[in-house]
């Protein structure tokens, strides 16, 4: 064993230090939700109750829950099935010039997402969809070359020797897609699932450009307007409206865990 | 690879190319935006008034004006700041030592530091920034249990010490991903490396400046090239913080392209300045990229 894989007293006591300031808005969190009289005070709960997540899943700030799953969902599960579509072919089919439309793509995509957003707002502007179902398609364009690219490579690893026993045996085309490659294929389309889900989840520019009112704020949006929307900050309203935003993107990543691990093995191997 | 001589293929040919259809629409979308974002930098549009309907071209009036006005170079200066002190130095150190730290590190006391590192960059940006917002305030957690007992007076420090302030946020929020890099690179040394330079008498220090460093540079280079595209371009954090304020002490460059398009209304020089930041990010990429080599 060298030294520097064991961890002296002295290593471990700082990491116990670094962890605490790390958890230490957490702790605040958590208390400041679960007490319906707080004052944003770091303590312990002076009372326990349920009555801050109530207002925070009640009338508006519910409907903005709502907003955020449908964006999410949606443009995740649209993502999902026109990459799908598309990746597939792009790794059976020997198409000329694949792999330059591949990697121009991803090009594009490393500059800042902040250079389209002015033609975004224009084209949903002309479309008539300043609202979620605007963000949506946005994002979904936005995700087009990463999702591309990672589900061809994951197509690629898929062997086609299946799909062609299968053939032979008469299966038609939409039974091999559905009963060989897709099963076979899960982690892959998980992780790009998992991906849209929370890009759009966490996504913020675009609402805040294209959302029009309160009620069709998804929630990113909503908790922004909330920060001072009563004159003064309502911490208990706050920390439970964070709470339950933060929870599906925390959850999303620990359900698919096992298959973002297999899914990212096979990422970047191949171009 | 697959082969075209295959009967499977050739049946499904057809299908398969409709399928792509969708999915190449948007790739024409895609490029379509990114031309007319550059086109827009080259003309006088605004948001409302005359000019969003009858724009002009004026040239390159608008990356003249991003030099000779004030406001570009300041909030230049701001980004620089924010990304140097909290990406390159804060997530990239923060996160090699927890990655060194931890390596003797087994179950629970393990995954309890994962965890906490992983939560805050799981959290959505927005919710970061509701609970710094809640832990810098006068009566927030910083001043209660740190400053107070030292005997300094609560003070708001996001008003007072805004940059630093948003600068220690983003390093809570963003060191998992240069942890988790880390980990896998440092994993990737072989022992019997390190166990010959300890041999050889190298102390703690020299072994990672000398044997670890060098060994990682790639792992480097790539977690620095991400860390900096994205902390250059960030937006959600530090507006939902501060607002670019007080004054423009936090404008950053994704901020300032903001007010201008959206607050102000000129599209025409918000792009001027996206494509600038375009430019800046794309140099640094083919610096770090660079770096990447193997040095000769």
């Amino acid at each position: 064993m060298d030294s520097l894989s064991r961890t002296s007293p002295l290593t471990a006591l700082a990491l116990a230090f670094v962890a605490v300031i790390w958890v230490s808005p957490f702790a605040w969190l958590i208390t400041t939700a679960i007490d319906p009289h707080t004052t944003g005070v770091l303590e312990l709960p002076r009372s326990i109750g349920i009555d801050n997540f109530v207002n925070a899943l009640s009338g508006k700030s519910g409907l903005q829950f709502l907003n955020s799953v449908w964006l999410s969902v949606g443009t995740a599960t649209l993502t999902v099935v026109i990459c799908a579509a598309a990746a597939y072919p792009l790794s059976r089919l020997n198409l000329p010039g694949r792999n330059l439309l591949l990697w121009g793509l991803v090009l594009l995509r490393l500059l800042p997402a902040a250079g389209v957003v002015v033609p975004l707002y224009f084209g949903a502007l002309w479309l008539h969809v300043l609202n979620n179902v605007g963000v949506m398609l946005a994002l979904t364009v936005l995700n087009l070359p990463f999702a591309l690219l990672l589900l061809k490579n994951f197509f690629d690893t898929v062997p086609i020797e299946l799909e062609e026993a299968a053939y032979v045996e008469g299966a038609s085309l939409w039974q091999i897609i559905t009963m060989i490659v897709v099963p076979l294929s899960r982690s892959g389309i998980a992780v790009v699932w998992f991906f849209s889900f929370t890009g759009a989840w966490n996504e913020f520019l675009l609402p805040l450009i294209f959302a029009r009112t309160d009620t069709g704020f998804p929630m990113s949006v909503g908790l922004f307007a909330a920060f001072g929307e009563h004159g003064y900050v309502d911490y208990g309203f706050l920390a439970a409206y964070s709470l339950i935003y933060a929870t599906p993107a925390v959850a999303v990543y620990f359900m698919l865990r096992r298959n973002l691990n297999t899914g990212f093995a096979g990422v970047g191997v191949k171009g | 690879m697959a082969s075209q001589a295959s009967p499977w293929l050739r049946s499904a040919r057809v299908p398969m190319l409709i399928a792509m259809l969708p999915a190449l629409v948007l790739v024409g979308v895609l490029v379509y935006l990114t031309v007319w974002a550059i086109t827009y930098s080259f003309t006088n549009l605004e948001l409302t008034g005359p000019n969003s309907i009858n724009w002009k071209w004026i040239g390159v009036d608008n990356y003249v004006r991003l030099f000779t006005r004030r406001g570009f170079l300041d909030s230049l200066w701001v980004t620089t700041v924010f990304t140097f002190f909290s990406a390159i130095v804060g997530q990239s150190v923060f996160g090699f030592a927890f990655a060194l730290g931890m390596r003797g590190l087994r179950g629970w006391s393990r995954t309890a530091v994962e965890v906490a590192l992983m939560l805050g960059w799981l959290l959505p940006d927005i919710v970061a920034s509701s609970l710094w917002l809640a832990m810098t305030n006068p009566k927030g957690v910083i001043n209660v249990v740190l400053l107070q007992p030292l005997g300094i007076p609560p003070t708001d420090l996001l008003a007072k010490y805004a940059l630093p302030a948003v600068i220690i946020a983003n390093i809570w929020k963003g060191t998992a991903w240069s942890y988790l890099l880390f980990t896998a690179a440092l994993d990737s040394i072989s022992r019997e490396i390190l166990e010959a330079a300890r041999v050889d008498g190298a102390t703690g220090l020299q072994r990672i400046w000398m044997v670890i460093l060098p060994i990682i540079r790639p792992h480097i280079a790539t977690n620095m090239l991400f860390i900096t595209i994205w902390t250059f371009t960030y937006f959600a954090l530090i507006y939902a913080l501060t607002g670019g304020g007080p004054g423009s002490q936090t404008e950053v460059l994704s901020i300032f392209m903001y007010h201008q398009s959206f607050g102000v209304g000129k599209l025409g020089y918000g792009a001027a300045i996206s494509m600038a930041m375009v430019i800046i990010v794309g140099a640094l990429s083919v610096f770090y990229l660079r770096q990447l080599k193997e040095p000769k």
